[in-house]
């Protein structure tokens, strides 16, 4: 290749790059990207999701009306310090997840019917998992209770609906670290940071709430809960729905 | 057959098309780089900290290298940057076929459209085959490119 070539080649990689961040430093706030990205498990393939094989219908055994218990998938590892996480937030508290520790562990699931815990111990904090997967009546009773609901899709898409009363924290736009700072002063004490937060964005293989998640679990918050089926749920049961771009 | 494939009236409209593909292709990335930061995440060959600036720059390279075919100008650069382009691409979507790990490319469209496993998988096929044809037009350009530089120095020894 000729000299001349080379650098041509190299000119027209150098005026993007330096056009992409001039672009980026002007773009609205909802196409803006942090220059360096927290990601955890970017270079971890995720596991294929295969469906349940369908259940055979059982006649002879008589039927029993249960609440199934909230926990259906957790997530286990170990939270860092409160110290180290505080100095730490908004830098780059995904980096001191373990995530490479992180193992997947399924609760029993009810084959039997099994008697229902009261609904307060339900959501207690679980300092050793960063997020608890719930679905549709576990996430119902926490809004009856006004807990805290965070949206992880985004911004475009909150705007068009959302759960009533969710905050908007898209993980992939430049100002989330700014609102993960704000909501760690806003829960800056231990027994605020043990409330439950909902978490969810648009189920299936979505994967930006348990991103945000993880995040919060690093500075310290240690009772989150991922609604795993996500909005897409929330609507088909006709829950409260919110458009625009307040809560 | 070699003059045909080689003439200047197929290489400037193989050009012009190369370069079109690619300003088409650059232009929803550059509205949204959000999105396009989470395709390239769910690739999951990119480290953390290389995908946002792998997502705010790859559209304008394109863009630029796109430009440049269109307009006639530094042809032979450009060409390289799309062919650079073009490969990295296919090994990513290849790899990401032998892992079994079903994404959109985010190839021309960068929001999520809701696709199964099955028809991901076999639309990555059909893209890893796209893109190879764009790289049989880019040896077009290049097969073009080192005839005309032969017959110039024929002319000139």
């Amino acid at each position: 290749m000729k000299r001349n070539t080379l650098v041509q080649t190299a000119a027209l990689i150098g005026a993007g790059l330096v056009i992409a961040i001039v672009a980026n430093a002007f773009a609205s706030r909802d196409r803006k990207l942090a220059i360096v990205g927290t990601y955890p498990n970017a270079l971890k393939v995720p596991a294929r999701e295969v469906a349940p094989p369908p259940v055979q219908p059982v006649t002879a055994v008589p039927t029993t009306t249960t609440t199934s218990p909230p926990t259906a998938t957790a997530t286990t590892a170990t939270q860092p310090t409160a110290t180290a996480a505080i100095t730490t937030v908004g830098l780059n508290p995904a980096a001191k997840t373990p995530a490479a520790t992180t193992t997947t562990t399924t609760a029993p699931t009810p084959h039997a019917p099994q008697p229902t815990p009261p609904s307060e111990d339900h959501f207690l904090p679980h300092p050793d998992k960063p997020y608890v997967e719930i679905a549709f009546a576990d996430v119902k009773t926490l809004h009856g209770r006004n807990v805290l609901f965070l949206d992880a899709l985004r911004t475009s898409v909150y705007e068009q609906g959302h759960i009533a009363g969710a905050r908007p924290y898209s993980v992939w736009e430049s100002d989330i670290e700014d609102k993960v700072r704000k909501l760690f002063d806003e829960r800056s004490d231990p027994r605020d940071q043990s409330l439950p937060i909902v978490i969810y964005c648009s189920g299936g293989d979505c994967e930006d709430s348990h991103m945000l998640a993880q995040k919060l679990w690093g500075i310290q918050f240690n009772n989150l809960y991922v609604y795993k089926d996500g909005f897409p749920d929330w609507q088909q049961h006709n829950a409260p729905i919110h458009t625009g771009a307040n809560p | 057959m070699k003059r045909f494939l080689t003439h200047p009236w197929l290489t400037i409209r193989v050009q012009i098309a190369l370069g079109a593909i690619f300003v088409i292709a650059a232009l929803p990335k550059i509205a949204d780089p959000p999105s396009f930061a989470h395709m390239i995440y769910n690739y999951r060959l990119v480290p953390s900290s290389m995908i946002n600036i792998s997502a705010l720059a790859m559209p304008w390279v394109e863009l630029l290298a796109g430009l440049a075919l269109i307009l006639g100008v530094w042809k032979t650069a450009a060409r390289n940057v799309v062919a650079i382009m073009l490969a990295v691409f296919i090994i990513a979507i290849s790899i990401n076929l032998f892992r079994d790990n079903a994404i959109d490319c985010g190839c021309f469209n960068v929001a999520d459209r809701g696709k199964t496993h099955e028809q991901r998988i076999f639309d990555m096929k059909v893209d890893v085959f796209r893109d190879l044809g764009m790289l049989l037009m880019v040896g077009q350009l290049w097969w073009a490119g080192k005839r005309e530089e032969d017959e110039q120095l024929s002319r000139n020894p």
